[in-house]
């Protein structure tokens, strides 16, 4: 196997060049160095209106108390609702007890795993749409008014889907994207409801 | 078996198979480059600085490596181009498959889920163009004019 080595270097570095060269004309170009996707949290994204919520350490500890503070204050998250969250510059990712509350209100659910997971079992209401086939449940989504507020989340912490589907929801327009960072896994330790099918 | 495995025809086919592939999925990110740097660094195996660089200059490796092959030109180079990536792929999957990443692939823009199934394509793709090494592939090739 006598390999021309001069010819696989040159195929490589003309590659290159050509990709960069491409890059740079390209309308839809990436910068060189990528930025990172830093997940924002709601309560570090800005001092929110209502002071209870934010002095609400989200720790796993206070999980439980949230069943308690969600009638106490149900009428004040209401109105965040509609006055704070009417559109976000990204999607707003947030944690378990925020996601509750969401809940609580009748907020849309999708559940961005798979057909086969969401069949074992999901956040009871939520729907369905796996992000990798998103583009076969079109008429699904289509169903889902633009404003309406939504929560995606996938199996729990390690997964990407939710952070995925919420980008591409937002490019979709929906512009009241709420990624829930914990997921199934927060969700069902914690005994909320769920369903399967 | 050897005879077989290095009958001209077969090795014309998996050429011209093995090009295509590659041209696909080139052409496949580089129309969306963004969603491919996305791809890259859901396998969090690189540092965060390297993934464009590698966002901009593979799937042009894969299209120019592809073609070059179909045409038959500088077959066993290129076969060992897309060997090489091709085991940096099993790789990749295979790490983040043990992880238990739930990811895509990337391998052809969006749409496929990382597992076995990726690993059996690769493998059979690996072994296709290991062939084009050992063996190389002139018929139908394009003659380029050049002295040695």
């Amino acid at each position: 196997m006598n390999l021309d080595y001069k010819n696989i270097f040159a195929i490589i570095i003309v590659s290159s060049l050509i990709g960069f060269l491409y890059n740079a004309l390209n309308p839809k170009s990436i910068p060189l160095i990528k930025e990172e996707r830093i997940l924002v949290f709601e309560e570090e994204q800005s001092e929110i209106t209502d002071p209870d919520l934010n002095d609400i350490p989200v720790t796993e500890k206070n999980v439980m108390d949230d069943e308690i503070i969600v009638p106490k204050d149900g009428n004040i998250i209401k109105e965040e609702i509609h006055d704070v969250a009417t559109e976000f510059t990204k999607p707003v990712a947030i944690r378990l007890s925020r996601a509750y509350q969401l809940y609580n209100q009748g907020v849309i659910f999708i559940d961005s795993r798979s057909k086969e997971e969401y069949a074992d079992g999901h956040i009871k209401g939520a729907i369905n749409i796996p992000f990798y086939e998103s583009e076969k449940y079109e008429d699904v989504l289509n169903k889902i008014d633009k404003n309406e507020v939504i929560v995606t989340y996938c199996s729990g912490e390690d997964c990407d889907t939710s952070i995925l589907h919420g980008d591409e929801l937002f490019e979709k327009s929906y512009k009241r994207v709420y990624i829930f960072h914990g997921g199934w896994d927060d969700w069902l330790e914690t005994g909320y409801p769920v369903e399967s099918k | 078996m050897k005879k077989l495995l290095s009958n001209s025809y077969l090795l014309f086919f998996f050429r011209v198979v093995l090009g295509f592939i590659f041209i696909y999925a080139g052409a496949e990110k580089i129309s969306d480059p963004a969603g491919f740097s996305t791809s890259i660094s859901n396998y969090k195996l690189l540092p965060l600085y390297t993934v464009n660089f590698f966002a901009i200059t593979m799937p042009w490796i894969e299209i120019i490596a592809g073609i070059l092959l179909v045409f038959g030109i500088a077959v066993k180079e290129n076969a060992l181009i897309i060997n090489a990536m091709l085991i940096v792929f099993l790789i990749a999957i295979s790490i983040s498959l043990a992880r238990g990443l739930s990811i895509d692939c990337g391998c052809f823009g969006k749409g496929n889920q990382i597992g076995v199934q990726k690993l059996i394509e690769n493998t059979l793709m690996f072994l296709a163009g290991s062939l084009l090494m050992i063996y190389d592939s002139k018929i139908f090739a394009l003659k380029v004019a050049h002295s040695e």
